[in-house]
């Protein structure tokens, strides 16, 4: 009894402030990461928004990375929308990344970590799909080929849902 | 029987108090060269990559990236 009453509280210590399917998306703005305006998260509501924590020495990240350069182009006009928030220590690292993978979505920066903490990351890359009325509805932690093909079909059936 | 108690007890609280969490998102300390294990991170690359084409082992030593917790 007490050995369960243990494991639930060390459960509850360790995924206190996680973000997870079915959470609001946190209100954050962000810092951009190239010269742009910041980014707001709190401003995309209304539109399907996949936020991802990226970084160049993520090895899948540069699987996921133009994987979803392309649904964002793909689903852009009917309202769908990603931010990539980088989690380099050097923004140069990030730079000399972005020359070999460019992306066109939005892009912030975190150094201080204010939106890892936020959402309590637990895995590079980490993504959160979220619906037009800014709830979380799938967490992608890690980024293999199944998962850029399961994103694709999330994005299209959340884009289909109304706000 | 106490101090056989406390004694591996304040030798763990002393040793771990070096130890400090890396979150995943804090793993781009973990991959700058210098954190490396090796003092020489130049001479540990070429020998690790002399080691890779004499005995075919590519990828055997550790691939870059410093392991992001995921897959």
């Amino acid at each position: 009894m007490r050995r369960a009453a243990c494991a639930a509280a060390f459960l509850a210590a360790t995924s206190a402030f996680a973000v997870d399917q079915g959470d609001r998306l946190p209100d954050l703005t962000l810092p951009a990461l190239q010269e742009s305006a910041p980014v707001s998260l709190a401003a995309l509501r209304g539109k399907v928004v996949y936020v991802d924590f990226w970084a160049s020495w993520c090895v899948p990240c540069r699987e996921s990375m133009p994987l979803l350069d392309t649904l964002y182009k793909r689903h852009r006009d009917a309202g769908f929308a990603v931010v990539g928030i980088n989690k380099d220590v050097a923004a140069a690292d990030a730079e000399r990344f972005l020359k070999r993978v460019a992306v066109s979505f939005p892009l912030a920066a975190d150094t201080k970590d204010a939106a890892a903490k936020a959402f309590n990351v637990k895995a590079m890359p980490s993504g959160y799909l979220v619906d037009r009325k800014g709830v979380v509805r799938r967490v992608h932690r890690g980024f293999t080929a199944e998962t850029g093909a399961a994103l694709d079909g999330e994005v299209a059936a959340l884009l289909k849902e109304g706000s | 029987m106490r101090l056989r108690l406390i004694a591996p007890l304040a030798a763990a609280a002393l040793l771990l108090a070096a130890c400090a969490p890396v979150a995943p998102y804090q793993r781009g300390y973990l991959a700058r060269d210098d954190m490396s294990l090796d003092g020489n991170f130049g001479t540990a690359k070429a020998l690790e990559k002399t080691h890779e084409a004499k005995e075919a082992a590519s990828g055997g030593a550790s691939v870059g990236g410093g392991g992001c917790g995921c897959n």
